[in-house]
């Protein structure tokens, strides 16, 4: 009776504390369902190990970025212990309580996701591929909830305090990232020739879950009994149930790991921060601003969240014009490339200037704003150049630095020009970028939770707005100085809108 | 409590400072004269305006009625320079906490315009009086509310202001801690520091503060040395006094009937 009594307080609590976003989690539902439409597209046809084991990629990676990005807060939340710790609750019904929570969770998100699919599934390919669909959904959350708290309780092990939070902000990013990238290569990992898949087995498919399942529909809906697509179905249901038998083991540690997050310990050693200083020489030459320009970019390396919402884009920024190069690799030759125009893929990377910028208004502590009012500072508008200047510095430059090596390499010297204009348009795009998103706002001196969902329209704005500037940039290129008038011509505005 | 030298340098005055947010009045024509040297204690009721005519003066908040001089100069003409002689410690301990230390001090420091070597020396230095010095390169978010406090003490007075304002600053210090910051506020003002202190802890303010201003319902109520007060109000303690003037006399009745409440409460749950 009490037990029944507490789950159902436990969960009450966990929603107060989401209530505030409820609603938009709700919507966020909507996208997901949107997103979702994807799908159908691999639902025809019955090459299974190749359609599906591309949609179970989608499905993973969508449902196991958003468990990292939204979720990791309640799995990893030690307050709970401080608030109900006190109170006569059993641990065990708060396990069972984060359990129903994570559960309803992931099966909201997954319905939302697959629903539509699911459907039109079942009309198209009939009961049992429903049915197995079902099942294998199943599974496929359970493997990725346990991978995500696994890869947690791994951590958890061996570090501790701040170092660890810095671990999983790294490794929430770096899954981000790389399901970015899985995602690419699920697909390149076959050698299709019109639809005949011709899937051989490699060692390296045994690492790929999506490609598990994938055989799973096959033994099932094709009758094949390929030796190699069994070992793969079994890998598919026999994982995922030793991960539960090793999650389940681990959760005392994990919980007891947990409590090292509140601690700190241990001396730290000032950082280096020789990158910023060299930039900071060649363009900082106010001393005002120099102190904004090193608090900036300061802010920038340790604001947890501020990482976690832009590093994932700073990934999308440097791997996007490799992406459209593979692709157009894969049907011409080398040579061919070389001489092309591809290298205007490189303007994807602009993707990480509105997305880094927008976030510059947040801060995880919005009231120590009070500070730029309580100091004799003149005029704002040094503060705004510097922490723009110190954005450029620390996340963009490095990301065109390497992209500019790599795109030396493959196109040669001929595309130094392109890259001048490139680095030209950026600076004029983020000014424009900051003038929109900073108007009115200081730096650093709102809330994350407040507003962030608002400016989509903007940001659809801007990235139309990159799509201009190349258009533009290409149309130069066609008349013999194209390029370096362009380059003039952004000099100049350059130079006028940076000195306000 | 000893006697400072207090001169006659008017340092910080108020006429008529008046402040409404919308309909509701939160400041009522306050006039005040703050001479250099002195420890004001500024007390009174939970949302009397304590803390919005301490954010007036350092011009946090810019809309109000009436005219303020900080040495000397209108506050509303004078521009920003003044703020270079004035450390603020805010009331929650509000800070960037995803700094270091010796990262926020040289933020806050260099905006005073200090040179970022004395910075870093001076800042070492303090924290090391206040057996911080471990963790100098370690992220605020991980420390305790007390350790907050002290970071945020000495980020308003390492560049040797002249006016110092105070809110709650001795909150969540050890005792230790806090007979420090009462040593040291007390020395300042012998050095001519001024200091205008707000808390809601009597004995603290009645043993530091050589000057008490009440405030209730955004007016001063009261305004002199704990002995003047004394002798006006016939009470004994700085807390009954506080009572008296701010017409606070049920806290007997409160009290009892929270604690039934509480007992009562237990039995249909």
């Amino acid at each position: 009776m009490k037990l029944t009594m507490d789950t159902r307080r436990v969960p009450t609590i966990f929603n107060d504390s989401n209530s505030d976003s409820g609603n938009q989690f709700l919507k966020s539902l909507g996208i997901y369902a949107l997103m979702g439409l994807i799908l159908i597209a691999f639902l025809f046809g019955d090459q299974y190990i190749f359609q599906v084991s591309i949609m179970y990629a989608i499905v993973m990676f969508i449902i196991m970025t958003s468990t990292i990005s939204d979720f990791s807060s309640v799995l990893l939340d030690v307050r709970d212990k401080m608030i109900i710790g006190t109170k006569p609750v059993d641990s065990r019904t708060v396990n069972t309580a984060k359990v129903v929570h994570i559960t309803i969770y992931l099966c909201q998100l997954t319905i939302a996701f697959t629903a539509i699919p699911m459907v039109i599934g079942l009309f198209n390919q009939g009961i049992i591929f429903f049915l197995l669909s079902l099942v294998v959904l199943l599974f496929v959350n359970l493997l990725i909830l346990i991978m995500t708290a696994l890869v947690y309780i791994i951590i958890l092990r061996f570090f501790d305090g701040e170092k660890l939070k810095d671990i999983i902000n790294y490794i929430q990013i770096l899954l981000s990232i790389s399901m970015i990238i899985g995602y690419q290569l699920v697909a390149r990992s076959f050698e299709f020739v019109d639809l005949n898949v011709n899937f051989s087995f490699e060692w390296w498919h045994v690492l790929m879950p999506p490609i598990w399942y994938g055989a799973i529909y096959e033994i099932v809906l094709n009758g094949v009994t390929d030796l190699s697509y069994i070992i793969l179905a079994i890998l598919g249901v026999i994982i995922p149930l030793i991960a539960i038998f090793l999650y389940i083991k681990l959760i005392p540690s994990f919980e007891r790991n947990l409590e090292k997050l509140l601690s700190n310990s241990g001396k730290h050693k000032q950082a280096k921060e020789w990158w910023s200083r060299f930039w900071s020489k060649l363009f900082v030459w106010n001393r005002e601003e120099q102190v904004f320009f090193d608090f900036a970019t300061r802010m920038l390396k340790n604001e947890r969240d501020y990482k976690l919402k832009v590093y994932p884009t700073i990934g999308m920024a440097f791997i996007f014009p490799f992406i459209f190069l593979i692709t157009d690799f894969t049907s011409r030759s080398l040579d061919e490339l070389r001489d092309g125009n591809m290298y205007f893929s490189m303007y994807f990377s602009l993707v990480l200037v509105p997305a880094g910028i927008q976030m510059l208004q947040f801060s995880t502590n919005p009231k120590a704003a009070w500070i730029y009012r309580a100091v004799p500072v003149k005029n704002e508008n040094v503060c705004h150049r510097a922490v723009l200047k110190a954005f450029l510095v620390r996340l963009f430059i490095p990301v065109y630095l390497l992209l500019s090596v790599f795109f030396l390499v493959i196109f040669t010297e001929r595309v130094l020009s392109f890259l001048i204009v490139l680095m030209l348009v950026a600076a004029l795009y983020s000014r424009i970028c900051y003038q929109v998103f900073l108007k009115n706002v200081l730096p650093f001196s709102e809330s994350y939770r407040v507003g962030q969902s608002k400016q989509s329209g903007e940001v659809l704005a801007l990235l139309a707005l990159t799509i201009a500037l190349g258009l533009l940039h290409y149309g130069m290129t066609l008349m013999t100085f194209g390029p370096y008038i362009l380059i003039g011509v952004l000099l100049i505005i350059n130079a006028i809108l940076w000195r306000k | 409590m000893e006697v400072n030298i207090v001169s006659e340098d008017i340092i910080l005055s108020l006429k008529n400072v008046a402040k409404s947010y919308g309909s509701t009045r939160v400041l009522e024509s306050i006039n005040l004269d703050v001479y250099q040297g002195q420890i004001i204690g500024y007390i009174g009721p939970n949302g009397a305006g304590k803390s919005t005519t301490v954010k007036i003066m350092l011009g946090l908040i810019t809309e109000f009625e009436g005219d303020i001089e900080i040495f000397g100069e209108n506050i509303k003409t004078s521009g920003v320079a003044y703020k270079k002689r004035i450390g603020y410690v805010p009331e929650n301990g509000e800070i960037y906490d995803s700094l270091t230390p010796m990262e926020y001090l040289s933020f806050v420091g260099g905006l005073y315009g200090m040179d970022q070597q004395v910075i870093i020396r001076k800042a070492t230095e303090l924290m090391r009086l206040f057996e911080l010095e471990d963790v100098l390169h370690t992220r605020i978010s991980s420390f305790s509310k007390g350790m907050r406090q002290k970071v945020l003490f000495i980020a308003s007075i390492i560049h040797n202001p002249d006016l110092l304002f105070l809110d709650e600053p001795l909150s969540g210090l050890d005792a230790n801690s806090m007979m420090i910051v009462k040593e040291i506020l007390d020395q300042l003002a012998n050095q001519g520091k001024t200091i205008f202190y707000s808390s809601h802890i009597m004995d603290v303010v009645e043993k530091i503060s050589n000057r008490i201003v009440l405030l209730a319902d955004g007016q001063i109520v009261a305004d002199g040395t704990f002995e003047q007060l004394q002798k006006q109000n016939k009470e004994g303690s700085l807390e009954e006094i506080f009572n008296q003037l701010t017409g606070f006399h049920q806290h007997q009745e409160i009290a009892s009937s929270f604690v039934s409440i509480v007992e009562n409460g237990d039995s249909d749950g």
